[in-house]
């Protein structure tokens, strides 16, 4: 697997989310998704940008281009130094919250995208990575 | 920004508004709350959510268009959310969103037609 090139971008507030989303879209339509998988990889962007805003206040999103035996990718990479998550197990269950909403950001992100990696630790923060594959 | 705010216009007794491509948090959950003084004040009985525009519903996004078609039809209007892409319509099922049931139209035609049928 080689990096092509990697960049960030900062969340710090609800604004973030949008820049987030720009990023992201300008990423992956010029690795040449199609519209569809365009819309779902920025709709797990922002599943995940804000989980960042909700939980920790405040994180990063790292993305790069994948390129592997000929396929094409995009990674993208959410990183907090927030509470951290306690039953990683639960937050992956449909309709399980703790912000009054609607407890379908992890698992629906996970849906839409073709990997899904979550590492966290308590106190200390949590990153999820996730990748999606040109078709 | 100009690209970013919510335009409502009435047409009869039906209120029209539509949704910018890409709107950041204080936009959508400004919607609710300008809807529903707009109704008010106009007397209108029916909205017409022009999403066309809309490139990324996300959880919030659905949650606030479901709410607001909630309260909508607490203050005794009807709501149709009107011109969902088919790309959004794909993320938002498999992202396991519903709108809470509320009525739709492929475009602003054919939610114009549903709500002048109703009275």
């Amino acid at each position: 697997m080689s990096i092509k090139q990697q960049r960030e971008v900062q969340i710090r507030s609800d604004n973030d989310i949008v820049a987030t989303r720009r990023t992201v879209r300008a990423v992956a339509q010029s690795l040449g998704f199609g519209i569809t998988d365009v819309t779902r990889i920025v709709t797990a962007t922002s599943e995940l940008a804000r989980n960042v805003v909700l939980y920790a206040g405040s994180g990063v999103m790292r993305w790069r281009e994948l390129g592997m035996s000929g396929r094409v990718g995009v990674e993208l990479t959410l990183e907090d130094n927030g509470p951290g998550i306690a039953d990683i197990e639960q937050v992956m269950q449909e309709g399980y919250t703790t912000s009054g909403g609607l407890g379908l950001g992890l698992p629906g992100t996970k849906r839409l995208m073709d990997e899904f990696e979550i590492a966290s630790e308590i106190g200390k923060g949590t990153r999820i990575t996730v990748r999606k594959w040109r078709r | 920004m100009a690209d970013d705010s919510i335009a409502i216009v009435r047409v009869r007794d039906v209120l029209m508004i539509a949704m910018p491509a890409d709107p950041d948090d204080a936009t959508v959950s400004a919607l609710q709350e300008k809807v529903l003084q707009v109704i008010e004040q106009s007397e209108a009985k029916g909205v017409i959510l022009d999403i066309s525009a809309v490139e990324t519903l996300d959880s919030f996004f659905a949650r606030t268009v479901a709410e607001t078609v909630q309260m909508v039809g607490l203050m005794g209007g009807r709501t149709v959310i009107a011109g969902m892409r088919p790309s959004v319509a794909i993320t938002t099922t498999q992202l396991g969103l519903t709108l809470g049931g509320a009525m739709t139209a492929l475009d602003v035609d054919r939610a114009l037609d549903m709500l002048s049928n109703m009275h």
